[in-house]
């Protein structure tokens, strides 16, 4: 983190929000010159460029190149295990099929019969007839490598989409042992297809890519810079993806899976899409790499490649796009260039002081053991990489850390919470009959609700009484057994979450589930993510739309940051992790709100607050009603629901005791009874007399 | 041989190969159930296991299968030999534990799963470069003694491996269910912090599930080296996969599921073998692991696993 990110989010803890234009401008800049500094960039590359002549050992530009495609790989399999947080064990399968898939189509592998049907392939340029001593010959697949780079890439990919689909939908840990299965039948397939991959020989003669006219050939140094090129670009394409709206999406399903889904995160699908990016970088790999070996056999997809591509990424920083290049690149290339000089060294040592064991030591050998080693060592004590995702973040200074709380008014010159309009007389939210059942306990048992626009409603009751639960089946984490969600009289029941946000109502948890890895911006984006549209596709060409949709929705983001003034607007740039309890509620109902919800549920948003805190939050809360939101809220502190609630409704063992305004419930003998005990004639009398 | 002594013939083959399974399932399931974590190490302690009883019987004298016993040396010979790798298995799963895994517990995400993936290959690199890559002749006292029903043939050992993996089995059972550990276990499996507040030690109780999974997986080994007559560094990873199916087809986290998975998966090896093809035995099995977790992901008899909180 350079010291211009910092500096501005120090102004604006001393000026009102409405002044701090260049801090929201300076992060609209952040958007474009994200992780990589540009000069380091351009050296690097340089250095990378001239390495050949530089070099000149046809070995090293060979191991070099093999290393640039295991480079490849790990950025692929970075998306999946780093941004996602899938653990996939059997990432070398993609690889596998990209290479079979270029391998077979470029061979002399698969000649089926010459036929009429194949003349449309000649005239394509795709397919040539073989002649030989007379008959009708046979078909030659000559498919251009060019050609076969994206079509390996989406083979791939859609062989992702379709191992993924069964078991993305189940919790994480499956997936590493479903993929460990599919890493193993993959090869297994391999060999057992004789007539396509020639079973374990291998395929041969993979004809190698030709580039107006000049064939590649067997030498390594235009394999070296193509490996390059490709590197290049998937780097382009991991940071570009990384920091949009698909990386956040990403960023926090690996977090929070519930919250993304609760914060409108299509997680199915967003996993899904990770999965097939991750195996098309692998199918583009393999293409490549066969092209360059000209043969293929099924040992070299092999579960120890999977092993090594995950040990390059957990060496180099999972997630961090740097840092899996440099530890691909640190691995292949301490095999191939300094593993055997290392050992010579061992052994001369060991001769020289006469210990058996370093005489007999042979790295090479060890190699497998050192990446075991290697991952068991980093996930011990440096979990973050060599090269971690994110930088420290400069700390605040003593002054930030005990300014005075500030806070902008609320309705100060913002655009509205949100974008539509409600018709007042209807209520907004109308619950009938809702029930839901664990086991024999009836959670919810019917419970009818009704809530006007622009209404503050709390929901109150003794613990284990439902309300949690009540929460859970309007957002569509719970499915109710019963009854009928109407939002603004549509029928919302039983949706998945991520819809529900889009639909308008957006949710804070009880027990605060903040994606705790993610700055407070991101954190406030991923709400943006149903009230924004940018594709993978989009994310990665940046078109002036995406650009466009990407700086509003900061704006927005840091607008509603905003909100709670100097309480969070200093620590913008910060991990979640690090705020104080009172923040991160803060965090969430921001999170909640940059969603743009009609209606906001808040569970239990001053808990773990002080008494001042709490009346501020109260005076927010109030405010934002007044902004246009509707909001339902669960609520111990009796003083914060008699201060704001226009209806209070209690439930007990899952079913509605009592509704009505503050005062009617408080001298309601049912919710005496369900609070105090039996014995409370004598509490309810004094209740209603004073 | 008629079809029916074939079938009758692999379902006996397959009985056997799925006490294994079952054996080898159990510590997958166990360490689940506790702590909601899949063990990659287990394959690998299952492969160490059966190279430790190797490489006791060797110390005993016994040099591949010409050497037999018969009778009470038999059977101290044999106790001789699960105990070693039962206890070296059991000591090296819960060294794992202690060194690898109590520093992440609680860590959110992949991390320890990778980490138990790295120990994985750390014990499997080690028998490799210390014993070499060629198969072992297993050293195996039992004598060749069997019974012919027609066609079908009921080897002495493959009794023998039975009744001891259902021993163990039984064993198992009674300590989960029957003492007071079994019973904080059983308690942790449901809710850790509930345990942790009604005075469980649950550091103490991993450590126990480490061991007793791992032995079983050392006494798997074994029973893989006196079946097959070999080992090899190669074991514990299809052996492990093929352990792991089992105990989601069982339901993660339920013992008995566990050993119902194990004998249904050593079934469908023996009997896919026989009618479909050996070559395709990994693709089947994995592709049953796939169809039980989309249409069945609790298993035949139900998960049993931590809730999150």
């Amino acid at each position: 983190m350079s010291d211009s990110q910092v500096k501005p989010a120090q102004e604006v803890a001393s000026q009102p929000l409405g002044r701090s234009q260049s801090f929201i401008s300076a992060i609209r800049h952040r958007a474009k010159s994200e992780q990589f500094r540009p000069y380091l960039l351009v050296v690097i590359l340089m250095a990378a460029l001239a390495f050949p002549y530089l070099d000149g050992n046809e070995g090293d530009i060979d191991a070099a190149a093999n290393a640039l495609a295991y480079a490849m790989l790990a950025l692929g399999l970075n998306i999946v295990v780093g941004f996602a947080g899938l653990l996939d064990l059997g990432y070398a399968a993609f690889f596998a099929i990209g290479a079979y898939t270029y391998g077979a189509l470029a061979s002399y592998q698969i000649q089926p019969e010459w036929s009429s049907f194949w003349e449309p392939f000649q005239w394509l340029g795709l397919v040539k007839h073989l002649e030989a001593g007379g008959g009708i010959g046979t078909v030659h697949f000559d498919v251009s490598f060019w050609l076969m780079l994206p079509i390996a890439a989406l083979v791939a990919a859609f062989f992702g989409v379709l191992f993924g689909a069964p078991t993305l939908r189940l919790k994480g840990d499956y997936l590493a042992i479903v993929t460990l299965g599919f890493g193993e039948i993959v090869p297994i397939m391999a060999r057992n297809t004789p007539t396509i991959t020639n079973g374990a020989q291998g395929l041969n003669g993979v004809a190698t890519p030709k580039l107006f006219g000049y064939s590649f050939g067997v030498m390594s140094t235009p394999y070296y810079y193509l490996g390059l090129a490709l590197v290049v670009l998937l780097i382009f394409i991991s940071a570009r993806l990384k920091h949009s709206r698909i990386g956040r999406a990403w960023l926090a399903i690996r977090e929070d899976e519930i919250a993304a889904e609760a914060m409108g995160v299509d997680r199915v699908k967003l996993k899904l899409l990770a999965f097939a990016i991750g195996a098309g970088f692998a199918g583009l790999t393999g293409t490549f790499y066969v092209a360059k070996l000209q043969t293929a056999s099924p040992e070299m997809f092999m579960f120890p490649v999977s092993v090594m591509i995950l040990v390059m990424i957990v060496l180099g920083g999972i997630g961090s796009v740097a840092g899996v290049v440099v530890g691909a690149l640190i691995l292949q290339l301490l095999q191939s260039w300094f593993l055997q000089d290392l050992t010579q060294w061992i052994h001369a040592l060991g001769d020289l002081t006469d210990i058996v064991f370093l005489q007999k030591l042979d790295l090479v050998q060890s190699i497998e053991l050192i990446f075991g080693i290697i991952l068991v060592v980093m996930m011990l004590y440096r979990r973050q990489g060599l090269i971690p995702e994110r930088a420290a973040v400069t700390a605040l200074t003593y002054d930030q850390q005990n300014a005075m709380p500030s806070r902008s008014s609320v309705e100060a010159g913002l655009a509205p919470l949100h974008r539509r309009t409600i018709d007042p007389g209807k209520p907004l939210l109308d619950i009938k009959g809702l029930a839901k059942s664990f086991g024999g306990i009836k959670a919810v048992n019917g419970i009818d609700l009704s809530v006007m626009p622009g209404s503050i409603v709390a929901i109150i009751g003794p613990n284990g009484s439902g309300k949690t639960t009540f929460f859970n089946l309007i957002t569509g984490l719970t499915e109710p057994d019963g009854g009928q969600v109407l939002l603004a009289g549509e029928n919302i029941t039983g949706l998945k979450p991520h819809r529900i946000v889009e639909k308008g109502i957006a949710r804070t948890f009880q027990n605060l589930r903040l994606f705790p890895k993610m700055t407070l911006l991101e954190n406030a984006l991923v709400g943006a993510h149903t009230r924004t549209s940018t594709g993978a596709v989009g994310a990665v060409l940046r078109l002036p739309r995406v650009k466009r949709e990407e700086v509003a929705a900061r704006a927005r983001a840091v607008e509603v940051l905003g909100i709670f003034g100097n309480r969070l607007m200093p620590r913008i740039e910060h991990l979640a992790f690090s705020l104080s309890y009172a923040n991160r509620r803060r965090l969430e109902i921001v999170r909640a709100l940059v969603s743009e919800p009609v209606l906001l549920l808040l569970d239990e948003p001053t808990a773990g607050m002080n008494p001042t805190e709490t009346l501020e939050l109260t005076d927010q809360i109030r405010h934002l009603r007044e902004r246009g939101v509707t909001i339902v809220l669960i609520e111990h502190k009796l003083d914060v629901v008699n201060e704001i609630a226009d209806k209070v409704v209690v439930l007990d063992h899952g079913e509605k005791i009592a509704e009505g305004t503050p005062e009617q419930v408080h001298s309601n003998k049912e919710v005496l009874r369900a609070y105090l005990g039996r014995a409370t004639e004598a509490v309810a009398t004094i209740a209603a007399a004073s | 041989m008629s079809n029916w002594d074939v079938l009758l013939q692999q379902v006996i083959n397959g009985v056997s190969l799925g006490a294994m399974y079952a054996l080898l399932a159990l510590g997958f399931t166990m360490v689940y159930g506790i702590i909601e974590l899949i063990n990659f190490a287990h394959f690998n302690v299952f492969m160490v296991g059966s190279f430790l009883a190797m490489w006791a019987l060797e110390a005993m004298g016994f040099a591949g299968q010409s050497h037999v016993l018969y009778g009470l040396p038999l059977a101290g010979i044999l106790v001789a030999a699960f105990m070693v790798a039962m206890l070296g298995s059991g000591i090296l799963g819960v060294a794992i534990e202690r060194f690898a895994l109590r520093p992440l517990r609680g860590v959110p995400g992949t991390a320890p799963m990778i980490t138990t993936i790295g120990m994985s290959y750390i014990l499997y690199n080690i028998i490799l470069l210390s014993a070499g890559a060629d198969s072992k002749n297993f050293s195996n006292p039992m004598p060749n003694t069997a019974w012919n029903f027609g066609g079908v043939t009921l080897h002495l050992r493959e009794v023998l491996l039975w009744a001891v993996s259902l021993l163990l089995m039984v064993a198992l059972n009674y300590f989960v269910r029957r003492t007071k550990m079994g019973k904080a276990m059983q308690a942790m499996a449901q809710d850790q912090e509930a345990a942790r507040m009604v005075g469980v030690d649950v550091d103490r109780v991993v450590i126990i599930t480490f061991f007793l999974g791992s032995a079983l997986a050392g006494a798997a080994g074994l029973i893989f080296g006196l079946y097959y007559n070999y080992t090899s560094y190669l074991i514990g990873y299809t052996a492990g996969l093929r352990a792991f199916t089992a105990a989601v087809l069982g339901g993660i986290g339920n013992i008995p599921g566990a050993m119902l998975g194990g004998v249904l998966i050593g079934l469908i090896e023996s009997l896919g073998g026989q009618y479909i093809a050996v070559r395709w035995t990994d693709v089947i099995i994995f592709s049953l692991l796939v169809l039980v977790l989309v249409f069945r992901p609790t298993g035949l008899l139900g998960r049993v696993t931590p809730t999150k909180s």
